[in-house]
C-alpha cells in the first residue's frame, strides 16, 4: 500500500529561474576524464 | 587507446542510447543515459543540449537553462544551446510566466506537505493549465487525488504524464495503483486475454454466411418509425444542446454588456456624487469666509467707534474712560495711516501711565466689593504692562480671598520668582505660608 505522505516527501521544490546562477556556480562539472588525468598526474609525481 | 579517448567513446555510447530513448519518448531513461554520458565526458555538447531539451519538455525550465548555459560556456561557438536560450528569452514575458509557475508549484508542494490538500490541488491545477508539460506538478496532483480517494482524476493526471514521458517509473507505479482502484486493471487484463486467446481455426469449422431476409410491409413501417425515433433522438441529444449552448452564450454576452453598462453608470454616479460633495464643501467654505468678512467688517467699525470714544474722553481729560475703552480695543484692525498714528500715541500713553489708571480702577472696584470687575481691570492693566508686581499681588490677594488657591498661589509664585528681594515678594511668601 502506498504511503502518500512518504511519497510526497520525496518531491523537492523545482529550481526557480532566479536561482539559475547559483545552480550553475554550484554544479560539479568533474567528469571521468578529469579524474583519470588527476590519477595519472598523481602516479607520475 | 588512451583513457581520454575511451571516456569519449563511452560518453558517445551513452549519448546514442539517450537519443534512442528520447526518440521513443522514454524521457526519464534518456535523461539517465545523458547524465552518464556527461559523467564520462563533460564536453559532450550534444548530450548536454539534449538533456536540457528533455528537462524543458518535462516542464523544468530552470534546469534546462542551467544545462544550456553550461553548454555554451564549454563550447561557445557553433552550439545549438544559443538558439534554445534565444527562443526562450525571445518571447516577451514568457520567462516571467515560467518563473511564476515554478514558484506556484513550489508553494503547492509546501501546502500539500502541510496537509492543505484542497488549496494545493487548486493551485496545481492552475500550474498544469499554464504548463501542461510540468511532469512533477502532474505527479504531485495525482498523489493528492489518490490521497483523497479520487483515483479517476489521478489516472487522468498520470495519463498526461505518460503521454509526455512514456516510461516514467513513478507515473507507471501510480498508474498501476489508480487502475487497481478503478477496476481498469481488470478490464485491460481481460482485453489482453481476449486479444491473444483466439484459437487456431480447424479444418472442420464452418463459417455461416449471413442470410438475406425478405422484408415485409410491417417491418418497413417499424423501420421508418425507428428511423424517426432515432432522428428525434439526434435532434434532442445533439442539436438541442448546441442550440441551448449558443443561446446561453448570447444571453451571457448580453448580461455582460448590461453589467458593464450598469458599472459605467455606477461609476458616473459616484463621480457626480463626489463632485456634489466637493461643491458643497466649497459653498460652505465661501459661506464661512463671507461670515468672517462680515464679522471683521463689523469689528473694524466698532474699533473706529472706540477710537472716537477715546478721543472724546481724552479731550475731556477723562483718563479712566480712555484706559477702560482702550483695554477693550483691537488696535490691529485700525489700518489707515492717520488713525494708526493716533492709536500709536494712545498706546504710548497707556504703556507709560494708562496701565496704572486701569490698576487704580481695579483698586476702586475691589474696594467697592466688586472682585470680578477688579480682576478684569487688573488683567487689562497686565495686558498692557505685564511686569507690574503690585497688580499681580493684588490679583493674588483677591483669588486668595475667594479661596481659589491654585490661581492665587500661581500669582504669588510669579511675584516671588520674578521680583525677588522686594517687599511684595516677602508678603507673597508669607501669604503662601513659607
Amino acid at each position: 500500500m502506498i504511503d502518500f505522505d512518504e511519497e510526497l516527501s520525496y518531491y523537492k521544490p523545482s529550481l526557480e529561474i532566479e536561482a539559475i546562477e547559483d545552480a550553475i556556480v554550484k554544479s560539479d562539472l568533474t567528469d571521468m576524464t578529469d579524474i583519470m588525468m588527476e590519477l595519472i598526474k598523481e602516479r607520475k609525481e | 587507446m588512451d583513457y581520454a579517448n575511451r571516456c569519449r567513446r563511452i560518453a558517445n555510447g551513452y549519448y546514442n542510447q539517450g537519443l534512442e530513448k528520447a526518440k521513443i519518448r522514454d524521457l526519464s531513461g534518456a535523461a539517465e543515459c545523458l547524465k552518464k554520458s556527461l559523467h564520462f565526458h563533460k564536453y559532450q555538447t550534444e548530450a548536454r543540449n539534449l538533456l536540457g531539451l528533455i528537462y524543458y519538455e518535462m516542464g523544468e525550465t530552470a534546469e534546462s537553462l542551467v544545462q544550456w548555459i553550461i553548454s555554451l560556456n564549454l563550447q561557445p561557438a557553433d552550439n545549438r544551446a544559443e538558439e534554445y536560450i534565444r527562443r526562450i528569452q525571445g518571447k516577451l514575458g514568457r520567462l516571467d510566466a515560467e518563473s511564476q509557475n515554478i514558484r506556484k508549484y513550489n508553494q503547492s508542494l509546501a501546502l500539500a506537505k502541510a496537509g492543505n490538500d484542497d488549496l494545493a490541488i487548486l493551485q496545481l491545477n492552475r500550474v498544469v493549465e499554464i504548463n501542461p508539460h510540468f511532469v512533477k506538478a502532474h505527479l504531485v496532483l495525482a498523489i493528492l487525488y489518490m490521497r483523497r480517494g479520487d483515483y479517476t482524476k489521478a489516472g487522468k493526471s498520470l495519463y498526461k504524464v505518460l503521454q509526455i514521458d512514456k516510461s516514467h517509473p513513478k507515473a507507471l507505479w501510480y498508474m498501476s495503483i489508480a487502475k487497481a482502484h478503478t477496476g481498469r486493471a481488470e478490464v485491460e487484463r481481460k482485453k489482453l486475454n481476449n486479444a491473444f486467446s483466439h484459437r487456431q481455426m480447424q479444418d472442420d469449422d464452418i463459417i455461416l454466411p449471413p442470410t438475406y431476409k425478405e422484408t415485409t410491409g410491417w417491418i418497413t413501417i417499424i423501420n421508418i418509425m425507428v428511423g424517426l425515433a432515432l432522428g428525434a433522438a439526434v435532434i434532442w441529444f445533439l442539436v438541442m444542446p448546441a442550440m441551448e449552448r449558443q443561446l446561453n452564450h448570447l444571453h451571457n454576452e448580453e448580461m455582460t454588456k448590461v453589467l458593464e453598462q450598469v458599472n459605467q453608470k455606477s461609476l458616473a454616479l459616484s463621480a457626480l456624487e463626489e463632485e456634489k460633495a466637493a461643491m458643497e464643501a466649497e459653498r460652505n467654505d465661501a459661506m464661512t469666509n463671507l461670515q468672517a468678512m462680515e464679522e471683521n467688517e463689523q469689528g473694524v467699525v466698532l474699533q473706529y467707534q472706540r477710537l472716537v470714544q477715546i478721543l472724546k474722553a481724552y479731550e475731556a481729560q477723562d483718563m479712566n474712560t480712555v484706559a477702560a475703552v482702550y483695554s477693550d480695543m483691537d488696535t490691529s484692525l485700525i489700518t489707515d495711516q492717520q488713525s494708526a498714528a493716533v492709536v500709536e500715541e494712545i498706546r504710548n500713553y497707556m504703556e507709560t501711565e494708562g496701565f496704572q489708571v486701569l490698576a487704580n480702577l481695579g483698586n476702586a472696584a475691589r474696594d467697592g466689593g466688586n472682585q470680578e470687575e477688579a480682576l478684569s481691570y487688573y488683567q487689562k492693566s497686565l495686558n498692557i504692562k505685564g511686569d507690574n508686581p503690585q497688580v499681580i499681588y493684588d490679583m493674588a490677594l483677591i483669588y486668595q480671598a475667594r479661596e481659589e488657591r491654585d490661581q492665587a498661589n500661581e500669582l504669588f509664585g510669579q511675584v516671588i520668582m520674578n521680583f525677588p528681594n522686594t517687599d511684595l515678594a516677602s508678603l507673597a511668601k508669607e501669604a503662601r505660608g513659607y
